[in-house]
């Protein structure tokens, strides 16, 4: 499940602004696994609509609560029509404030339970919210996966495969490297890693290269770096990226050292 | 009150078509060379086809290892395995909590804050982030696509590299109290 925040700051540690249209972030949380998404707010200098702004953009991405401190009656009746739940007079941190939420809801749900059925657990229950959250991470990466398939089918039909393959010269070196740094940059389910490298190597790219693309496409992240560095610290970060990407393009080697450059 | 519905429309239409407009805009790519480059276009679509019917099996596998995943596993036992010695035990604990790990590695960020603040060691969370390099439910599809032995050694190259890159940044970073 979703839930859609206003917070003074771009991380969990932020407060619970009291309206969604002065907040100068909205933050999206999946319970699920605590990820949460970084929207930019509309902040105090914005005019009388950004309220309805800022609850379509969390309610874009999915949010199916919304914890705040205050929201617009015609507005709090229009979401919960849709089915979203709305909180309001929720202060202190956003981080406190999902707990409190999902503690609350806990507590009502096992209420429920123990009342429909006195001293027995609910096993199906539990498969049943299993297979809503597996069918919810499947379709999280379902239209990315299907978009990478449709644009690399576009790419073997438009671009000449030497044009691909004038990246990647054939010396292992090179192409581990090249392939390390393609996997640093581009971030998403590694499953698209799997298909692009499967791609790349059909049409003739060596396999040092490959698998440096799909080492480095999760054990290097360029893009999360900032994320990581103000979790972890900067040196961290910064050494655990760097120490990544030489074992991706070390280890790409022992592979093809293994499989004798072929699959 | 019509003005809440049609703002009630506009937020369903946002929901459904927001995650759809990447693969849309590739498809309307598809619509312009059917019309301009039916060649190109035809072989590219081929080629799309040939993709999608490779994936399909695993892909479904993977979905059915989610559901087993999640029924079983939470992110509170997953963490609980990181809180342990550096012993091989502890090592094996935060390794197996890397590679059962789900979800995009910037969700695991405040707890693995929370973990180290907490005492736990950079190379047990460096070695949680490595080995998620490692999926299970995904094996299917890298099987699929790779076929068995380069999955054996990506799954193991993957391991050993990730216990280089934690022990790197033990070595590194145990002297600098990251703040």
């Amino acid at each position: 499940m979703k839930i859609g925040i206003p917070s003074s700051e771009p991380s969990l540690e932020g407060m619970v602004e009291s309206k969604l249209g002065v907040a100068d972030y909205l933050i999206v949380i999946e319970t699920d696994d605590m990820s949460f998404e970084i929207l930019k707010g509309s902040s105090q200098s914005s005019g009388p609509g950004a309220g309805v702004q800022a609850v379509s953009l969390v309610v874009g991405m999915g949010a199916q609560v919304i914890l705040v401190g205050y929201i617009s009656p015609y507005i709090s009746n229009a979401l919960e029509k849709q089915g979203i739940e709305v909180v309001t007079q929720v202060s202190g941190s956003v981080f406190k404030a999902v707990t409190n939420y999902i503690d609350s809801r806990s507590l009502a749900v096992k209420v429920e339970n123990k009342e429909l059925r006195p001293g027995k657990s609910m096993p199906q229950n539990q498969w049943a919210v299993a297979i809503g959250m597996g069918l919810r991470q499947f379709y999280s990466f379902l239209p990315m996966l299907i978009g990478v398939v449709l644009l690399l089918g576009l790419f073997q039909g438009f671009v000449p495969q030497q044009t691909l393959l004038s990246l990647f010269s054939g010396s292992a070196l090179q192409d581990s490297f090249w392939g390390a740094c393609i996997g640093s940059i581009l971030a998403g389910n590694p499953v698209n890693s799997y298909v692009i490298g499967k791609s790349l190597f059909s049409i003739g790219v060596g396999l040092s290269g490959v698998t440096a693309l799909m080492l480095a496409w999760v054990n290097v992240g360029l893009i999360q770096l900032p994320a990581e560095s103000k979790a972890l610290g900067i040196r961290f970060a910064l050494i655990r990226n760097i120490a990544g990407f030489a074992v991706a393009v070390m280890m790409s080697f022992v592979v093809v050292w293994f499989a004798g450059g072929s699959v | 009150m019509n003005q809440g519905r049609g703002f009630s429309i506009f937020l369903r239409f946002k929901i459904l078509i927001r995650p759809w407009l990447f693969p849309f805009g590739i498809a309307s790519l598809y619509g312009l060379g059917m019309v301009f480059v039916p060649e190109n276009t035809n072989i590219a679509l081929h080629r799309s086809v040939s993709i999608f019917l490779q994936l399909a099996l695993p892909i479904c596998l993977a979905l059915i290892m989610m559901v087993v995943f999640n029924r079983f596993l939470s992110p509170a036992v997953i963490t609980r395995f990181l809180g342990q010695s550096t012993s091989i035990k502890g090592v094996f604990l935060s390794s197996l909590a890397g590679i059962l790990s789900m979800g995009p590695v910037y969700a695991w960020y405040p707890l693995l804050k929370n973990l180290k603040d907490k005492g736990a060691s950079q190379f047990h969370v460096a070695n949680f982030i490595g080995q998620r390099s490692i999926k299970p439910v995904l094996l299917p599809v890298l099987v699929i696509c790779w076929g068995g032995y380069f999955t054996t050694l990506f799954v193991f190259v993957s391991f050993i590299g990730a216990l280089i890159v934690a022990y790197i940044v033990s070595l590194s970073c145990s002297d600098f109290p990251e703040k």
